[in-house]
């Protein structure tokens, strides 16, 4: 990565050289907009200047996206703050309305996306490159888009699997985990402190077709195998990893890049499962919107789509773009009909819920 | 006690010490504590959900900050009165709790005394469930201890050794000096420790995330709700609780302590050692130590090995591959110690000259800035950082470097120890010195230039040396402050954690608290040769 291009300060005349630019590309921006063809969207439209990009994605992702980026676009400069953890760039750009800093929002569930458009921060794009996207993966109006999905798992210690449970079938339903032979080996992202942990309870609700009394029921049952909940989602992998438990749920992608780095670890997906769609979004009234409006393109092209693919085992959105070895796609996978907003909007009332019935 | 209001100088230094902590504390906080709004408020606290981690913050609060301050106590004693030997060693020990960047240290307690832990399992066969309160309760005491150590053993180094030694030579048994004499004389000391042991352990993120597993405490509560759930209103609510609950211990500290005097040392200089100790005790103090520095050192050396090798605990080939990120991240690692060694030493002053102008002089409103400065220690660093982030980012603001905005978070956030450090230091101190200064005609900030500064220079220390590990190992307060070109070496390690990078994460970390720890053990070295300051 090309520190020098990271200048901390900007002097006063930098300052207001970008400044100008900024302006006059701001002024000529929807002009080039208004011919852009479909088909070439970046085409005409060749963005400069310095692109603020506010990244949830891992950090091996990052490197390579801004160099790829970079290389579609030469004129762009990006200067990318990376930071894995979604929830906190959403504060991040709440705090910051007064003076935006970011143009472009990248990566994380579109929960975290979503409440932002609605409080009126982001700007709605429909880039040309989404057109064929189904409605599920998008904001209608474009305030943001869904670019790769991530789908709820399974993961065991395989050393420990075959020491101690040689004999036990691998999960293929959420309710073989009920099996007595995983009391207490069980680890699970607790759901008052992890979205993933509240998107698993979610997709039981789901699962039984939003019987409440069902699922809760399911998860007493589970909570009597459940070894540890874990105050952050990657901390249950870790846990895994190092064979404190055997098993315990979680996201797809991240076991598969924790499996990269050396644990003794594999992924099951049982069915009925739920998933995220993650989002791009453009911070309104950013420094450089043209630029982000071009990443916004990029990011849904077949190229970048693959390279999520290979850095991060995330799945595209996009047919057209194979899946990372190992890793479930929504075609193969059986997944529950999770209704995003109605698991947004029942948050806390099911939270509640869930602490009353296990009793924590 | 005289009116300092007639001297200008010492009335414009009062209003811009107190206008500076307006701006960063007071109007930061108010930013963070307005975002719920009245309906925010009631709807939060009806619903309930914060009266669970309430209580489990006000128990661990309770248990920690008791063991923590015992172990504090203890450790001070031995370092300050026992003539036991390592004590330089044992100085380093003591300050190492403190260089724990988070979700690193912690997950090195699970290696070691997890379910299948390295001591627990592989050594003795247990499969303990550490992920809990009694876990919790274990790594907090080791994570607390060295502020009330640094805290109490500053004020038992200073106390006059010329009581004990009267009471000694009048026949008094050695217990009966301690209990009559040393522990009294320590109170001004144990007083602070406990109350910033108290607020930084409610506060605490780190550990409760890590350990505490189901058991969730306020601040944990309150991150996973802007973390999972980017719900700011109710972390801003739980916030406030925790503001209100240090305000509540501040006004009671108040209450306790009451009008007493500590002083110990008066006009006449006494380089009287203490009486000697008891050999069994020295033997006693000397064992307590090597336990702690055992355990210390267990816990850190994971890291380094899990640096070293491939795959910690799954592959244990050795590698230095994992330093390869100290080049790709250099930029990070030098703008945290260029940020911490700045702010560190500016909040020490800072402290010091605010913590004499509370502690030696009556002014309207003396009581609320003396809580302003105990304040940051209340505020969880990721509200410390919204706060920040809100107030000022305006586009007038624009031109303000981040960095220097990270390093100003950094002075105010970490104000507390130095201050209660500079204050205890102070009630120990007779008046009639300075006052024999100022009515010999020196004003009142010469007086304390010249014959309270040097007296203070182990509080000075203690306030440089814990302002400088806490703004080398924050994340919280930096996430919302932090560009590209600002970036600190916790991100860096954030983002090893989160991509399950183990070995990079401790590489990094190790170079941290490797680093970190030269730059201490330098400021010791040069301070000590340094006529004036105290050895502790």
């Amino acid at each position: 990565m090309d520190e020098k291009k990271w200048s901390p300060t900007m002097n006063r005349r930098e300052f207001l050289r970008v400044l100008g630019a900024g302006i006059a590309l701001t002024a000529t921006g929807g002009l080039l907009e208004a011919c852009t063809t479909p088909a070439q969207p970046a085409a005409m439209s060749k963005p400069t200047g310095k692109l603020s990009v506010y990244s949830a994605l891992n950090e091996t992702t990052n490197n390579e996206f801004v160099k790829a980026f970079q290389a579609a676009y030469p004129g762009v400069t990006v200067e990318l703050l990376p930071l894995a953890a979604a929830g906190e760039l959403q504060t991040r750009i709440r705090t910051e309305k007064n003076s935006p800093k970011c143009d472009v929002f990248v990566g994380g569930s579109s929960e975290f996306h979503d409440p932002l458009g609605k409080e009126g921060l982001l700007e709605a794009y429909k880039s040309p490159n989404a057109a064929a996207l189904d409605a599920q993966f998008k904001e209608a109006s474009g305030l943001w888009t869904g670019w790769y999905i991530g789908v709820f798992s399974f993961l065991y210690n395989t050393d420990r699997y075959a020491k101690e449970m040689a004999n036990v079938k691998k999960p293929t339903t959420w309710d073989d985990l009920l099996d007595p032979v995983w009391k207490g080996k069980l680890a699970y992202p607790d759901p008052i402190k992890t979205g993933g942990g509240y998107i698993f309870i979610a997709t039981q609700v789901f699962r039984f077709n939003k019987d409440e009394d069902k699922a809760m029921e399911f998860m007493k049952k589970l909570h009597a195998n459940i070894g540890q909940y874990t105050g952050t989602s990657p901390q249950a992998i870790q846990l895994v990893g190092q064979g404190q438990f055997v098993g315990a749920v979680n996201w797809a992608h991240d076991i598969l890049t924790a499996k990269s780095q050396g644990n003794p670890i594999d992924l099951v997906v049982p069915e009925n499962t739920g998933f995220e769609v993650g989002g791009v979004s453009i911070v309104k009234g950013g420094p450089n919107t043209t630029a982000a409006k071009a990443f916004v393109d990029w990011v849904l092209t077949k190229e970048a789509g693959e390279l999520n693919v290979k850095l991060s085992n995330r799945g595209s959105v996009r047919t057209d773009v194979p899946p990372a070895p190992g890793a479930p796609t929504l075609d193969k996978v059986k997944l529950v009909q999770y209704d995003r907003q109605w698991a947004t909007d029942n948050k806390d009332r099911l939270l509640k819920k869930w602490q009353a019935t296990v009793g924590v | 006690m005289r009116s300092i209001l007639r001297e200008p100088s010492v009335v414009v230094t009062l209003s811009v010490l107190v206008g500076l902590m307006l701006l960063f504390i007071i109007y930061p906080q108010v930013q963070v504590v307005l975002v719920p709004g009245f309906k925010g408020y009631v709807e939060f606290l009806s619903e309930g959900m914060w009266l669970i981690p309430l209580q489990n913050s006000f128990l661990t609060m309770l248990l920690s900050t008791t063991t923590a301050v015992t172990l504090g106590f203890i450790y001070a004693y031995a370092m300050v009165y026992s003539k036991m030997p390592w004590k330089p060693f044992f100085r380093l020990i003591g300050i190492l709790p403190l260089l724990s960047p988070p979700f690193v240290v912690a997950a090195s307690y699970i290696l070691l005394f997890g379910p299948r832990g390295i001591i627990s399992y592989y050594v003795f066969g247990q499969t303990p469930n550490i992920l809990g309160l009694g876990g919790l309760w274990g790594v907090q005491t080791i994570a607390f201890f060295p502020f009330a150590y640094q805290l109490i053993a500053d004020v038992l180094a200073r106390s006059d050794a010329r009581m004990e030694q009267a009471a000694r030579n009048l026949g008094a048994s050695y217990w009966d000096v301690f209990r009559t004499i040393t522990l009294p004389m320590a109170r001004p000391g144990l007083a602070a420790a406990i109350l910033t042991t108290a607020i930084y352990i409610l506060e605490d993120f780190g550990n409760p995330a890590l350990i505490a597993g189901r058991f969730t405490v306020l601040p944990t509560q309150a991150y996973g709700l802007i973390s999972g759930f980017g719900d700011v209103v109710g972390a801003a609510v739980v916030s406030t609780i925790l503001l209100l609950i240090a305000l509540s211990m501040y006004l009671t500290k108040l209450r306790l302590e009451g009008r007493q005097s500590f002083v110990t040392i008066s006009g006449k200089s006494s380089s009287i050692p203490h009486p000697p100790v008891p050999r069994v005790l020295n033997m006693a103090c000397f064992v307590a130590c090597l336990i702690l520095a055992g355990l210390v050192l267990m816990v850190y050396g994971v890291l380094l090995v899990s640096a070293l090798v491939e795959a910690f605990p799954a592959n244990w080939t050795f590698t230095t591959k994992h330093f390869a990120y100290l080049g790709a991240n250099s930029l990070s690692l030098r703008n945290t110690f260029v940020y911490g060694g700045i702010a560190a030493s500016v909040c020490a002053l800072y402290a010091m000259v605010l913590g004499f102008l509370v502690q030696r002089h009556e002014w309207p409103g003396r009581r609320i800035v003396d809580f302003i400065a105990i304040m940051p220690a209340a505020v969880p660093g990721i509200f410390f950082g919204i706060g920040y982030a809100t107030a000022f980012n305006y586009r007038w603001l624009d031109w303000l470097d981040r960095g220097t905005l990270i390093m100003i978070s950094m002075i105010f956030w970490n104000i507390p120890v130095g201050f209660q450090a500079a204050v205890a230091g102070l009630q120990q101190i007779d008046r009639s010195l300075d006052e024999a200064a100022t009515s010999l005609g020196a004003s009142t900030l010469r007086g304390f230039r010249d014959i309270l500064f040097p007296l203070l220079g182990s509080s000075l220390l203690t306030g440089f040396v814990t302002a400088f590990v806490r703004a080398v190992t924050t994340l919280s307060v930096i996430i919302f402050l932090f560009t590209p070109g600002t970036t600190v070496a916790t991100i860096t390690i954030f983002q090893l954690v989160n991509d399950f990078n183990w070995g990079g994460a401790t590489a990094f970390t190790v170079s941290v608290i490797g680093m970190a720890v030269v730059v201490v053990v330098s400021v010791w070295i040069i301070s000590g040769r340094r006529a004036g300051l105290q050895k502790t």
